[in-house]
């Protein structure tokens, strides 16, 4: 099971690798969210997760943060 | 453009061939440049069938048209629809783009140029850009475009005159590289280039417009192209991006702002409820009390109840002439309910104006300092729970002071599902101020613990009916997507310039309905409609346990909430009847006020719908608690 971006914790930075919806995917894709890694601003506890990418702050809803699947960019290569 | 005009607005006010449409994301200062460029005549109206407010003005031979903010030109949700509307009609557009955020903005400038609308890029926010240790190279910028580029700060009116000058220069690439996608059309099609680009992405309202002209038939599919193409197309303009922002933008990355560190404040919710309940107190003492008590009711109660009123009722009975033919008339005009010269000008006047403009103030003050998508990110956990999400924090705060102007916010709550359930919680079970002022007042006389199991009731029924609504309303909640823009201060022009065209667009719309509704009622009154209602309430008023005389209390809250509870003080009730009788009152249906704004912002049905499910929980829950009184003998 792969880890999603409700896993997170404040101050991690990965990548979204699938967002299952395809209208939500293509908002964040425009914004520029999936172009490479996100730092995670914040994560309330069962609450939304703010997200940053080239200073601009996203958040994202706890639903829709347990489902779109994360990768950590540890040994492969980052952006 | 014929297409930009609203309801109340002169087609012919503005008589210029040629439309120039600013665009741009949100929170880029879009409304700032807007005001800069108009020369004269601001007008806002609705765009023609739908809720989101459009801003017209003259520049120069243009038609200046302002557009909601958004990310790029797509129909995501009604704000897109609108803007993209007004695109594809523009003869030219200024975008307006953030240097501070140059990454995102920038899919938005490749998108319109991909589209070949003539383009002048406004490159705003360059003072801030600087301070945030970001270096743009607007000569690069314009280079890798290939429309003009102008730096502006908005705010300090900089760079304007630049822009003015470099408008007519609007053009766009004689080809970008989105050509390779439009082979995936069909080769008969013809369209223009903006439209081709919306249609290999997928754009679903023109690949219908293109089906009902015979060219394409897919098994009735709505789009032109493979669903995975969008994508291909928004991940290839966004390598775009990133090849530009690589070389024209430096970037020395400069430590957290203070308005960062207040914007982690808030966003914690060990710190940001305090801070947000604080905020709230202080909308409250504001709304609630300095204006919806004290101004109000001088200006209602002193000023118009004492000299507008009767000046107008002896103005009146001398005009019209003694006679059986024109009593009817004069009913109309000035009787005590609601005559359309007397109260209901004392309503919209000296309620209603008032509390419009307040609200607009504070709510523009929460949009510019960036307050309010951070009060969704605090309350977004507890709405899911009732089918909403964060964004709905909004009306149901502004509801407290009065539901009228708070259904006109669920606008911004999102999906349609979302603004039903928001909506039908306003007008259940959240009491505005002017009712809550009069209850607090009844309350004290019982005592703590009842105020204590008024304030639980009302969250019960809440939190059931929101559960409720969740499960049985079709689809799903949408998750909250929303930008947190930078926290700023305020700037008092532009709050004050929101205030008036929304009181404005306000009150134009208002007037009419409301003035109608007073003809309806003021009739219903004089062939004693109202008196007939008030004996047909018999059983219900008995159910709840209360005397004959609450159906008159009854008959006064279908037209407004507050003067129900006030017609309370004077019935002599024991206490568990002035507690009975509050819970059902305020349960009981929106004034007649917010149900005309409720027909307005929703539809007969689901108005009609509340309106009988408010009946029916007040009723209900007032005939348990009579119940539960008169098991426990009280």
């Amino acid at each position: 099971m792969s880890e999603v971006l409700a896993d997170v914790g404040s101050g991690e930075s990965v990548r979204l690798v699938d967002v299952p919806d395809g209208d939500t995917r293509a908002r964040l894709l425009r914004l520029g969210f999936l172009d490479g890694t996100v730092e995670c601003r914040h994560h309330i506890r069962k609450g939304p997760v703010i997200v940053r990418r080239n200073g601009t702050d996203l958040a994202l809803g706890a639903d829709l943060a347990a489902e779109i699947a994360i990768e950590r960019p540890g040994l492969e290569a980052s952006d | 453009m014929e297409g930009c005009h609203g309801a109340g607005s002169d087609p012919d006010a503005i008589d210029a061939d040629s439309t120039l449409a600013l665009v741009g994301c949100p929170n880029v200062g879009k409304s700032v440049v807007f005001g800069e460029l108009a020369e004269q005549y601001v007008d806002v109206s609705n765009y023609p069938g739908t809720t989101v407010d459009t801003t017209l003005a003259e520049f120069g031979e243009y038609k200046l048209t302002d557009t909601p903010g958004v990310y790029g030109v797509s129909a995501f949700n009604e704000e897109e629809r609108v803007t993209r509307e007004i695109v594809l009609e523009a003869d030219a557009v200024v975008n307006v783009v953030d240097a501070t955020h140059l990454d995102r903005d920038l899919f938005l400038t490749l998108q319109l140029l991909d589209m070949g609308i003539p383009t002048v890029v406004a490159l705003n926010m360059m003072d801030e850009a600087e301070a945030d240790g970001i270096d743009v190279d607007v000569d690069a910028l314009e280079e890798a475009l290939g429309v003009p580029v102008v730096p502006t700060v908005a705010i300090d009116g900089k760079g304007f005159d630049e822009l003015r000058d470099r408008i007519p220069e609007a053009t766009a690439p004689e080809e970008t590289a989105i050509e390779e996608y439009y082979d995936e059309l069909p080769d008969e099609l013809e369209a223009t280039r903006a439209e081709k680009t919306l249609l290999v992405e997928g754009d679903e309202p023109l690949a219908r417009k293109v089906d009902v002209g015979g060219v394409m038939a897919d098994g009735g599919s709505p789009a032109l192209v493979e669903p995975g193409l969008r994508e291909e197309i928004y991940g290839q303009r966004r390598k775009r991006v990133q090849s530009i922002t690589g070389t024209v933008e430096e970037v020395t990355r400069t430590e957290d702002s203070i308005a960062e560190r207040v914007s982690d404040l808030m966003i914690n919710p060990l710190t940001g409820t305090p801070i947000a309940l604080a905020m709230l107190g202080l909308i409250y003492y504001f709304i609630g009390d300095l204006v919806a008590q004290r101004l109000v009711d001088t200006l209602e109660g002193e000023v118009l109840g004492v000299y507008y009123i009767p000046a107008v009722e002896s103005f009146i009975s001398d005009l019209l002439p003694e006679s059986g033919w024109i009593e009817p008339l004069e009913f109309l005009l000035i009787n005590d309910n609601l005559g359309l010269l007397t109260v209901t000008v004392q309503y919209v006047i000296g309620t209603l104006l008032p509390l419009v403009i307040a609200f607009y103030l504070a709510i523009s003050v929460l949009e510019d300092s960036g307050v309010l998508p951070r009060l969704a990110v605090l309350t977004d956990r507890g709405l899911n729970r009732i089918g909403l999400n964060g964004r709905a924090v909004v009306p149901m705060i502004v509801g407290v002071g009065c539901v009228t102007m708070a259904v006109i916010t669920t606008r911004m709550v999102g999906s349609k599902r979302e603004r039903t359930i928001s909506t039908a919680l306003l007008g259940l079970a959240v009491p505005c101020s002017a009712q809550l002022g009069v209850i607090m007042g009844l309350m004290a006389g019982l005592g703590l613990i009842y105020w204590f199991g008024y304030l639980g009731i009302l969250l019960v029924v809440l939190g059931v009916v929101g559960l409720f609504l969740d499960r049985t309303l079709p689809g799903q909640s949408e998750s909250l997507v929303t930008e947190l823009p930078r926290m700023r201060a305020p700037r008092p022009g532009n709050i004050l310039r929101k205030t008036y065209n929304r009181a404005k667009m306000f009150l134009r719309e208002a007037i009419p309905l409301f003035g109608a509704t007073a003809v309806v009622v003021s009739a219903l009154d004089y062939v004693g409609g109202l008196a007939a209602i008030q004996n047909g309430l018999r059983p219900l008023t008995s159910l709840v346990g209360m005397p004959a005389d609450f159906g008159q209390i009854l008959v006064l809250g279908l037209i407004r909430r507050d003067f129900a509870a006030a017609g309370m003080t004077d019935m002599a009730l024991s206490s568990a009847q002035v507690f009975i009788g509050l819970v059902v009152i305020t349960l009981f249906v929106p004034c007649i006020l917010a149900m005309v704004m409720i027909f307005k912002e929703r539809d007969a049905k689901s108005a009609l719908l509340m309106w009988v499910g408010s009946w029916v929980t007040a009723f209900s829950v007032g005939g348990v608690l009579a119940a539960a009184f008169g098991v426990l003998g009280l």
